[in-house]
């Protein structure tokens, strides 16, 4: 389980995060919404504290940190129980795909060489790479690249992947094989918290839909909840906006 | 006044003697300067608290000083230091036993240092933070993602800078013949002094220079194509 408790962040005078409090239970696909300059990416980042929160307490199990005093020791045990998927892939561009999926394997978890090896050819082969273990990220597709990325954080085996809009640099025929591997590990049972604007996977794959507004959670539910029933004036206009075809009395 | 081609062999072939000095010269002063220009680049990146105006003033210092300058700087002011140390802690040591090459590796490690540190920061600066954060989200600390992700690809962008660094040190390590270290050009004055044959012996100087700075070029070349072996399909 994660839980978020009063995580605010703030760049110089922009208050962009704002007494943050969410749970997510071990298992569960959440996704978060909102506008840009919500603050949602900002909220993923802290997570994995690629962007050191101001205040709060971010819990992984019975692990937390208290964001006041954080050791350097801490935030690199939170990095550890977590992964990300960046929205422009972010390979090692001086490295194949599988050295891209062994990395993390070798120089943080220690696994023997063969070893690794063996676990990151299987995991590229599920995300359907498996021809493409010796090329690097730039002689790949943004799709491909995308797909070696969650490999390279499934390979981690993390308490909880976090996918940073992860289709938003793709073009549109590319969107479907990332989104469908993203499914297929939902599918298992793999803890995420995704911030995306794909309306139609949110409302499939997600068993907990957050949505953010100028640096608040202004409402959450399942999807049938947040996409049928909004109960805020907020979530019905963004709704309203990014899904023209819903037509919410407002 | 008459050419004398022969003579440029002969003098080609006893200048040969002098290229050891040289290259200990330029490899020693472009080691030390990479790797006190690597620090220097890293405290200025990371604004590290007490280094970094020290880093900003080594760099703004000996940038606008002439190379020249630094060699006389040390040779006149590090003796007085040295013996002053030694006078005050009781050390044997005296400035009179250093060898006159120290004063070349000395002072051309803290030039070639100035100059590496915009080499390796511009390499650096070159390099997406995205990579970083990549790094640090798979658990990387800091240290293992500059070493094993940061520092490879800021190598590969600054290659093509750094056999310019290179070939500056090694033309530069001429200037040693001021403190009586006998470089390749040092020698040729030598060499041609005895018959005053001193077009001859600087063509041989020039030779050898040539020939030196074209292998750097090549093993350059060689290096860049084997690191960059990922940069396929991208703008060179």
């Amino acid at each position: 389980m994660i839980k978020l408790s009063n995580i605010s962040k703030a760049f110089g005078r922009n208050q962009v995060l704002n007494n943050i409090n969410l749970t997510v239970t071990k298992g569960e696909v959440v996704v978060i919404l909102g506008p840009s300059g919500s603050g949602k990416t900002t909220l993923l980042r802290c997570v994995n504290y690629l962007e050191k929160p101001g205040d709060g307490e971010i819990a992984i199990g019975d692990f937390s940190v208290n964001c006041k005093h954080a050791r350097k020791k801490d935030i690199h045990q939170l990095r550890q129980k977590t992964a990300m998927v960046f929205q422009q892939y972010n390979l090692f561009r001086h490295k194949t795909a599988l050295e891209n999926v062994m990395e993390g394997l070798l120089v943080v978890k220690k696994i023997p060489k063969e070893d690794a090896k063996q676990r990151s050819i299987a995991l590229l082969e599920k995300v359907g790479l498996g021809n493409k273990l010796d090329a690097y990220p730039s002689q790949l597709s943004g799709g491909q690249q995308q797909r070696v990325g969650i490999a390279r954080a499934l390979a981690l085996e993390p308490e909880v992947i976090l996918f940073d809009e992860p289709t938003s640099a793709l073009d549109p025929e590319l969107v479907g094989e990332v989104l469908a591997v993203i499914r297929k590990i939902a599918k298992e049972g793999i803890t995420m918290i995704v911030v995306t604007h794909e309306m139609g996977f949110a409302r499939d794959v997600a068993n907990h839909v957050v949505f953010m507004d100028g640096g608040v959670i202004v409402e959450e539910g399942t999807p049938g909840e947040v996409f049928n029933h909004p109960r805020e004036e907020r979530t019905k206009q963004f709704l309203k906006r990014i899904t023209p075809e819903l037509n919410y009395s407002i | 006044m008459k050419l004398d081609p022969s003579f440029i062999w002969t003098a080609f072939v006893q200048l040969l003697g002098a290229v050891p000095t040289t290259l200990y010269i330029t490899v020693v002063s472009v080691l030390v300067g990479f790797i006190i220009g690597t620090a220097v680049a890293l405290i200025r990146i990371y604004k590290v608290p007490v280094l970094y105006p020290i880093a900003v003033a080594y760099v703004t210092f000996i940038r606008g000083t002439p190379m020249l300058t630094h060699l006389l700087l040390i040779y006149f002011g590090l003796p007085v230091l040295i013996d002053g140390l030694s006078a005050y802690f009781g050390w044997s040591f005296r400035s009179v036993n250093m060898p006159m090459i120290g004063f070349a590796y000395i002072s051309f490690s803290i030039t070639a240092g100035a100059y590496m540190s915009e080499v390796v920061r511009s390499g650096l600066l070159a390099v997406d933070r995205g990579q970083i954060e990549a790094a640090h989200s798979v658990g990387m600390t800091t240290p293992q993602a500059l070493r094993r992700i940061v520092f490879p690809q800021a190598l590969a962008a600054s290659l093509p800078n750094l056999s310019n660094s290179v070939i500056g040190m090694l033309h530069g390590s001429t200037l040693a013949f001021t403190v009586s270290v006998v470089d390749i050009n040092a020698k040729a004055e030598i060499v041609a002094s005895t018959n005053w044959k001193f077009f001859e012996a600087y063509v041989a100087a020039a030779l050898i220079f040539w020939g030196l700075t074209v292998l750097i070029e090549r093993l350059t070349a060689v290096i860049e194509k084997r690191i960059n072996l990922y940069n396929r399909g991208g703008v060179v």
